[in-house]
């Protein structure tokens, strides 16, 4: 059962601390964002306390250190800057471990985190030497006008509150976090020595706290100690007024005293008072209760078992139709349509659940671009354009590592030292665009950067060198900038030390190939590289064409369809190197009979489709066309992965299986290549 | 999986001889149906199958023991197992006939054996060890190394 908890506590967690990255990213742009600050103490502030909860008490003291950092920032102690934020960022990496691991058990670990801590710590400690100093003058007296409201709380635990297990400073912990807050200490009650009983409370406390929670947000805080606790909370003013001289005054002599601040003092200092802000709580509280149902949080797997069910629906569906259409039945087959209508409806609807946003893998973009470029000395603006596409959640999961893959190529060898641009004449700051776009049933992300680009003569010496093609070929620059994309093209070290790019390009092709996305490169020497991902909104549905190879069916996705062409009407080349004449154009063409090596027939209806392949076009020729079908695509297993030119299987209404084919490799590995591929 | 006592089998012919699988990893036992072949695979790899609207992929496995031109007639069956209990790794085995479960109550001293099956297709395959029963030698394939190899 607490397993369970725990498990949502880090899924939770973890939201935190995208949040907090995010927030941070935001804060170095806008250092004195106060919106911004409060946002970063709210995440590190529930990390703390869920922490504690679940028993991860590591990550909890770790917060709590970095959590004053914040604290005092918010209450202008301390002025938020670049080594802090870089701090936090090295923070937030060690929260994410702590996370992973739990508690710390390793003395490394230990090492490390202390390490931080004392990092943090001397933030804490220049902070200490100016308290003393008369803080920030503006606001002084003036009450601060927005919706907060601020409240005199007294809080007068009994004797026993602690042999319940109850911490009384995490009570006011929790006021702390809901605004800006003082607590005065009551100690005079503490015993001497002899007398002190280390099981009893002899502590009270008073805290004036300034908060937008409404007054029941403040006795939710007591709630589990309501018994145990004298509590009383009394509205002094709206806005802050923290900063009051005359507040302050009382706080300071409450403290001298060790005498509770008097209700009536209070009211006698006659802050303003307007009742209609607390409609305005209310208000808030509403809006709150709607944000709460507007989303859950369902376990990805349950998506996966929902979109699987969909798709075995869709199949038994077309059963049903092909049924309803033989038997002839009227009755039936309005029947069967009716129910082809609401399986597509609930088809859409499940993928769209499938779906999520582009924006939550971006963070970690900005992150790299952000250390790297530290790192490294250069400056860079990363921009995002379309986070807000979304995609096929196996889709995102996979193209996460390609697309760190290509943005790390472009700070680390794309992007030039401020000193060399400026002697270049561009802009000392480099860009990194990240362009997400839906282009039909594809969605595009282009990563632009205006670095150095590729310099094709030093990728051709390299291929040739390596043996990829021959010496004397004439290649196109496409071409040429595609040989990255070949396996045992790269060598980690030398390509990328002189073309400055290369390293592991052809992994990256190959999971985007996985996805059934496509990859490619455009690039100008001496001003930038542009790498086009071009990828498809879902993995399992396709719309298909249903083709016939000697007897057996096939289905050849139709997004990569040109045209269909009767093979008589055309003329093919007999010769070895396979080239069709279609209306005045020549184009390479396969013959899925050879391919897949079955005698073929004498057949007259013979068909030529064309296929985009990349930038060209090329012919598959198939004994006949049978028709548009939209199919659930299966993945054939793991004993198939090394098939090249099958991607999946269909099964059919029927109940029998088509095989679809994945013309990208059918085309790349059949095709006439002017180089060598390397299986 | 390995270590794992074995408790019972399931016995099956190819052409004279008897063989078995582990009955913890058997799913299914079909009628050879409409197989849909593959193309550009093994030899030994018939196609795959709609079970249950899951493909799974068959192979012969009188084809991987080097029996040429084997036939399908009505004792001919797909044995389905999953190695790992994972649904991604079924696969079906043509076999000649399935014979019988046949439970080991007693711990059997099992001597792993490694044979060159094929020679032509260096195809290996491992039995967990082999069992005498009355007149017959009954062996137990470990289908681990079996799927490794097919895998290859």
């Amino acid at each position: 059962m607490i397993d369970k908890f725990k498990e949502k506590f880090v899924e939770e967690a973890q939201d935190n601390v995208r949040d907090l990255e995010e927030s941070l990213l935001l804060l170095e742009e806008d250092l004195n964002n106060m919106d911004i600050i409060e946002r970063i103490f709210r995440a590190m502030h529930s990390l703390k306390g869920g922490g504690a909860m679940f028993g991860f008490n590591d990550l909890s003291d770790f917060t709590h250190h970095l959590e004053t950092i914040f604290d005092l920032i918010r209450n202008n102690q301390l002025k938020a800057n670049p080594e802090i934020i870089s701090l936090t960022f090295k923070s937030i990496d060690h929260i994410k471990e702590l996370l992973e691991k739990g508690n710390l058990e390793s003395q490394d670990d230990i090492d490390e985190q202390n390490e931080i801590i004392k990092e943090i710590e001397k933030f804490v400690n220049i902070n200490d030497k100016d308290t003393n100093e008369p803080e920030l003058k503006e606001d002084e007296s003036k009450v601060t006008d927005d919706e907060s409201k601020t409240y005199l709380i007294s809080v007068i635990p009994n004797e026993d509150i602690l042999k319940n297990g109850t911490n009384p400073l995490f009570l006011l912990d929790d006021l702390h976090a809901m605004g800006n807050a003082v607590t005065i200490s009551f100690t005079k009650n503490i015993p001497l020595i002899e007398e002190f009983e280390p099981i009893k409370n002899y502590c009270s406390w008073q805290v004036v706290l300034n908060t937008v929670e409404s007054d029941n947000e403040i006795k939710d805080v007591f709630i589990f100690v309501e018994d145990e606790c004298t509590i009383e909370i009394t509205e002094i003013a709206n806005g802050n007024v923290l900063n009051n001289p005359m507040l302050k005054k009382l706080i300071e002599e409450a403290e001298a005293t060790q005498e509770f601040i008097k209700k009536e003092a209070v009211q006698e200092l006659n802050f303003e008072k307007n009742k209609t802000t607390s409609k305005a709580g209310l208000k808030k509280k509403n809006l709150f209760k709607e944000h709460k149902i507007s989303s859950i949080r369902v376990a990805s797997n349950k998506i996966d078992d929902l979109v699987n069910l969909v798709s075995e629906m869709v199949t038994i569906q077309a059963q049903l139709n092909l049924y309803a259409e033989n038997s002839g039945d009227p009755a039936i087959i309005s029947l069967a349509e009716n129910i082809q209508k609401l399986s597509r409806q609930l088809r859409d609807n499940a993928f769209e659940i499938s779906l999520i946003p582009l924006q939550n893998e971006l963070m970690r973009f900005q992150r790299l671009v952000r250390d790297l470029s530290k790192e490294m000395n250069k400056e860079i603006d990363f921009i995002v354009e379309g986070g807000e596409i979304e995609l096929d959640k196996n889709i995102i999961e996979n193209l996460t590592d390609p697309l760190l893959h290509i943005i790390r190529n472009s700070v680390d060898h794309g992007i030039e030292l401020p000193e060399e641009r400026i002697k270049l004449g561009k802009s000392p700051k480099g860009t990194i665009l990240f362009r997400a776009y839906y282009s039909g049933a594809n969605v595009i992300i282009k990563i632009q950067d205006d670095g150095r680009g590729i310099d094709t003569d030093v990728i051709r010496k390299k291929a040739i060198e390596k043996g990829l093609i021959d010496k004397d070929i004439e290649l196109t620059k496409k071409e040429i900038l595609d040989l990255v994309f070949l396996s045992g093209f790269t060598t980690r070290n030398e390509v990328s030390d002189i073309s400055g790019r290369g390293v592991g390009m052809d992994v990256v092709k190959r999971k985007i190939n996985d996805i059934r996305g496509e990859v490619s490169i455009e690039s100008e020497l001496g001003q930038g590289t542009i790498i086009t991902l071009e990828l498809p909104l879902t993995l399992s549905i396709i719309d298909g064409l249903l083709v016939e190879v000697v007897g057996k069916q096939y289905v050849i996705p139709i997004s990569s369809i040109e045209k269909i062409y009767s093979v008589s009407d055309i003329e093919l080349g007999k010769s070895f190197n396979k080239i069709a004449v279609i209306d005045n154009e020549q184009y390479s063409y396969i013959d899925l009979r050879d391919v897949f090596e079955e005698e073929s027939i004498e057949n007259n209806d013979s068909q030529l489709i064309l296929v985009k392949y990349e930038d060209r076009r090329v012919g598959l020729i198939v004994d006949n066309v049978i028709g548009e079908y939209q199919t659930v695509v299966k993945s054939l297993g793991r004993f198939l992965k090394t098939q090249e030119n099958i991607s999946g299987a269909s099964i059919m209404g029927d109940g029998s299986i088509s095989l679809v084919i994945d013309t990208n490799r059918l085309i790349q590995y059949n095709a006439s290549h002017k180089y060598k591929t390397k299986k | 999986m390995a270590d794992k006592q074995l408790t019972s089998i399931l016995s099956f012919f190819i052409s004279e001889e008897i063989f078995a699988f582990d009955t913890d990893t058997v799913r299914n036992i079909l009628e050879p149906g409409k197989i849909t072949p593959v193309p550009n695979t093994k030899e030994y790899f018939m196609g795959v199958i709609n079970l249950h609207g899951n493909i799974i992929p068959v192979v012969d496995l009188r084809k991987i023991m080097g029996i040429e031109n084997a036939q399908i007639n009505k004792d001919t069956v797909i044995i389905v197992v999953s190695n790992d209990g994972r649904a991604e790794s079924l696969i079906g085995f043509i076999v000649d006939g399935v014979k019988e479960v046949i439970s080991l109550n007693e711990d059997y001293a099992l001597q792993e054996t490694i044979i060159d099956i094929n020679e032509k297709s260096s195809f290996k395959i491992t039995f967990k060890g082999t069992l005498r029963l009355k007149d017959s030698f009954i062996h137990i394939i470990n289908l681990n190394d079996i799927v490794g190899e097919i895998e290859k």
